[in-house]
């Protein structure tokens, strides 16, 4: 570049004014410019000229070095990102199809009638005689008793929504949610029903699960307990067996706390992620007298309102379940408490948060089957709801504590196969048991439901 | 400057020299730039490994906490011996005389829970990490669901697998060491049976005609021509099939996984079957091709105990299925398991939890909908619903509630069918 400018200058030098022959520094080599007074107009013209070609080669270059670095778009990327992006668009476009269930096809979609707030709303015909019914269908069907093994036959239903996660890894977590339930209820003999549809418009949400208890209870006599578990809710003691035989008098079995519920009136002295309810006219009559709060829209709004007036700590909301569950067993308390057993013993609902950063100090300490605070029976994760998109805790905090949840009860479970999780994030299993010719000396010791059923015909 | 006390000319001399460095030194530095940028420059990075760098220096203690977390997650493994063979575990021979004892001294635990009805394990699984594809998590869960009707419907029980047992047998092959493990662990499972994560149950009533089987230890679905003639690498398919408890297990499943270990030997083993196996596209070893291989070339062995089954469709290809779907309902019922109704619905080459699989994904996904409604709607029947469409998500019901539900007899039947009766003690 500063050769170009030489020759010129040097001409320019000797054909000048007859100064000092200076040297004269265009752009590039910084300036020293000593300033003939007037230049020739070719010159200035090839200086200028020089100049942009100056310019133009930086601005290549700069161009050249951001695309190293940042990239310009589509016009720098390469197949594979074309086709990933394409993949992604394409993903996105089906979700968003899905998600707004948008169905052309159905020509007999009629409007959605609002539901007329003076009718009081039912969840079925009133049925009177269902203890009645139900002793007349078990004596007419002794091979589907209610009692299989001297243990009463338990219906664990959970559900979740029909539409794919707002957040694509609540899906994921739905998925480790149900094989932990698949687990424990596989090592307890308790059948699972796994709801994704709503079968009432009008109870949609968490009052989903009034008309499906209802309906499974009507359509399987032959069960004794329903047991409604949230889909946020993880198994963390795969041993610990339900204690019915202190329910024998009892309908509904729900973890809460007595004082909170009579004395404070807490909106969250009892919980409904976690409950067990006897197949019977006594529930029936409970849950036609709990569903008046649920139907969506002016009622259920209204009634949040009631529910936040009369419940301590309430913040305003539309009507829950779990809130129009605890105002009903307080306003109609003579009615349904002498059937409802609060149980705080072990954690039939376990709040997470107090949890899930001890499982190593419990995994040291103490062992499988207490179901308390040493090792709790379930931990269930209130409030975070990884499927929609707005928790009340930090998304990640959330999804760490799920993880280590469900590590902490899958190592209970491949005990009997001789791993264990190598730590309660990581997906990553290790060996801690060699294998032998002769397995069947150790599954003995370590099937769950040897130990369990062992338990159980020592009671009766 | 300097040049005032060397002289006009030198100075001259040496400013060139210098302008010239600076020059030459000033593309170099840009050139080194812009290749660092495009190529990169081994270990001394590239401008994204700078960003990225930078950003977690700003997270520094989060990171610091993940890997806390994962230090003693990720310790190493003792490296597998490259020169002794693979093996699945300890040989064992006695597997019918240890398992006969153990069911002697447990009557509690029988491997048969009705006459005709052996007791059988569902086995499927997943990866334990995330689905790359963000639906794909939905999909597995409504394929576990589907799976848990079945099941609950015909007291089958399931094992939901998550756990890479043996990281030498990744991929397909990672069923194998399951397999083996849970055989070995639940002496009172008579039937093990295998199904993929992306089958899916299409009839809720057909039952498995387990009397047919009494002589067989392996049931799959494919046709003996296609396999033992042809050796058509798809002339069976290994996405679902049933497997007996007991020593023949155990040998099979030693032959079988030689192909497996991943690296050299599975490459190698995928040469040699696409060599072999009649239109098999050339990619590492499989299962389902390895399992070809091995019933062709070792018939006498195992032959005779191996069911090809092609009565109904213990694995069904979709391709085939899905567009029928509302023929079917038209046409036909529950409970035939075949091209009429069939009971499983396959989705092979589908990959809804990976990035690509071999058909488009609006297909793939719109189709596993269709078959997962398909067998939902069988589910919903019974308790009085349906859904709308095939393609809907929103269920209508279609039964008036009743005041006596129990004299509602065509639905408590199907609720109680005689194979999930419990057997009546004579007392």
């Amino acid at each position: 570049m500063g050769q170009d400018n030489f020759a010129p200058q040097k001409r320019s030098s000797t054909g000048g004014a007859g100064g000092l022959p200076t040297i004269r520094n265009e752009a590039g080599a910084g300036g020293r410019n000593r300033g003939f007074p007037s230049m020739p107009r070719g010159r200035q013209m090839h200086k200028t000229f020089n100049n942009i070609k100056i310019t133009i080669l930086c601005g290549f270059v700069t161009i050249l070095v951001l695309r190293g670095t940042i990239g310009v778009g589509n016009l720098g990327s390469s197949e594979a990102e074309a086709i990933n992006q394409n993949l992604i668009e394409e993903t996105n476009r089906i979700l968003a199809e899905i998600r707004s269930d948008s169905d052309p096809t159905d020509p007999d979609e009629s409007p959605e009638t609002e539901l007329n707030p003076n009718v009081t709303y039912t969840l079925g015909p009133k049925i009177t005689d269902w203890d009645q019914q139900r002793k007349v269908w078990l004596s007419k069907n002794p091979e589907f008793p209610n009692f299989v093994n001297g243990k009463a036959r338990i219906l664990l239903v959970t559900g979740s929504p029909p539409n794919p996660c707002d957040n694509a890894i609540g899906d994921h977590y739905l998925l480790k949610a149900i094989k932990n339930k698949i687990d424990y209820c596989r090592l307890h003999g308790i059948e699972i029903v796994y709801n994704m549809a709503h079968l009432d418009k009008e109870l949609a949400g968490y009052w989903a699960k009034l008309p499906l208890i209802r309906r499974l209870m009507l359509s399987h006599p032959e069960l004794e307990w329903i047991w409604w578990m949230d889909s946020d809710a993880f198994f963390t003691d795969m041993v610990f067996e339900i204690p019915l035989y202190k329910y024998e008098k009892y309908n509904l079995v729900i973890h809460g706390y007595p004082d909170l519920l009579f004395e404070q009136k807490s909106w969250i002295a009892l919980n409904t992620g976690s409950f067990l309810f006897r197949n019977c006219q006594w529930s029936l009559d409970l849950l036609d007298a709990w569903a008046p709060m649920g139907p969506k829209g002016p009622i259920r709004e209204e009634a949040g309102r009631i529910l936040t007036a009369n419940l301590k700590g309430r913040p305003a909301f539309e009507a829950d379940d779990q809130s129009a569950l605890i105002y009903l067993l307080l306003s109609q308390k003579d009615q349904w408490m002498d059937k409802v057993f609060i149980e705080n013993q072990y954690y039939l609902h376990g709040y997470w948060a107090g949890l899930v950063d001890r499982y190593e100090e419990m995994m040291e300490k103490y062992h499988p089957g207490l179901g308390d605070e040493r090792w709790p029976f379930v931990t269930h994760f209130v409030g975070c709801k990884p499927c929609g998109s707005y928790g009340d805790y930090s998304v990640e905090r959330c999804l760490r504590s799920m993880q280590r949840a469900f590590n902490f009860a899958d190592n209970q479970v491949l005990k009997l196969y001789g791993f264990r999780h190598r730590g309660l994030l990581g997906p990553n299993i290790k060996r801690i048991r060699n294998e032998t010719a002769t397995p069947l000396e150790i599954v003995d010791q370590l099937d769950i439901r040897r130990s369990v059923h062992g338990k159980t015909e020592s009671k009766s | 400057m300097i040049g005032k006390c060397l002289g006009a000319q030198r100075c001259r001399k040496i400013h060139r020299t210098l302008r010239r460095c600076k020059v030459t030194v000033f593309c170099f530095v840009l050139t080194v730039v812009v290749l660092r940028g495009t190529i990169g420059a081994g270990k001394f990075g590239t401008p994204e490994q700078d960003f990225v760098e930078i950003r977690d220096h700003f997270y520094f203690r989060r990171r610091a906490e993940t890997h806390r977390a994962l230090v003693d997650e990720e310790s190493d493994d003792s490296k597998l011996d490259p020169d002794k063979p693979y093996s699945l575990g300890p040989k064992i021979s006695d597997w019918d005389k240890q398992r006969s004892e153990w069911l002697k001294e447990n009557p509690d635990y029988p491997n048969f829970v009705g006459p005709n009805k052996p007791r059988v394990l569902l086995v499927t699984g997943s990866s334990p990490k995330p689905c790359e594809n963000p639906v794909g998590d939905h999909y597995l869960l409504k394929s576990t669901k589907n799976k848990i009707d079945y099941c609950r419907l015909h007291g089958i029980e399931i094992f939901y697998n998550m756990a890479l047992l043996d990281a030498e047998m990744a991929g397909f092959w990672s069923k194998l060491p399951l397999i083996r493990t849970l055989l070995l662990s639940h002496p009172e499972v008579e039937f093990l049976w295998w199904m993929d994560s992306d089958a899916m149950f299409t009839d809720m009533a057909f039952e498995i005609p387990w009397e047919r089987y009494k002589d067989s230890n392996l049931v799959m679905h494919g046709w003996n021509e296609r396999v033992y003639d042809q050796k058509n690498w798809i002339g069976l398919n290994t996405g679902s099939f049933l497997l007996r408890n007991g020593q023949w297990a155990l040998d099979l499943l030693d032959a079988w996984a030689p192909m497996g270990p991943k690296g050299k030997i599975r490459d190698e083993a995928g040469k040699v079957l696409t060599r072999e196996l009649k239109n098999r596209p050339v990619f590492e070893a499989d299962d389902q091709s390895a399992m070809v291989y091995l019933l062709a070339t070792q018939r006498e062995q195992w032959g005779d105990k191996v069911y090809l089954e092609h009565a109904y469709y213990l694995h069904g290809y979709w391709g085939l299925l899905v567009d029928r779907y509302e023929e079917m309902i038209e046409t036909y019922h529950p409970g035939l398991g075949d091209h009429r109704w069939p009971l499983v619905t396959h989705f092979v080459g589908c990959k809804p939890c990976g990035k690509l699989g071999n058909y488009p994904v609006e297909r793939c996904l719109k189709q596993m909908d269709r078959a997962f409604n398909f067998g939902d709607n069988q589910i919903l029947q019974i308790y009085g619903f349906t859904q709308k469409s095939l393609s809907s998500r929103r269920v209508k019901k279609v039964q008036n509630e009743s005041r006596n539900p129990i004299e509602v007899k065509d639905v408590l039947r199907s609720l109680h069918p005689a194979f999930k009766a419990v057997k009546v003690s004579s007392s």
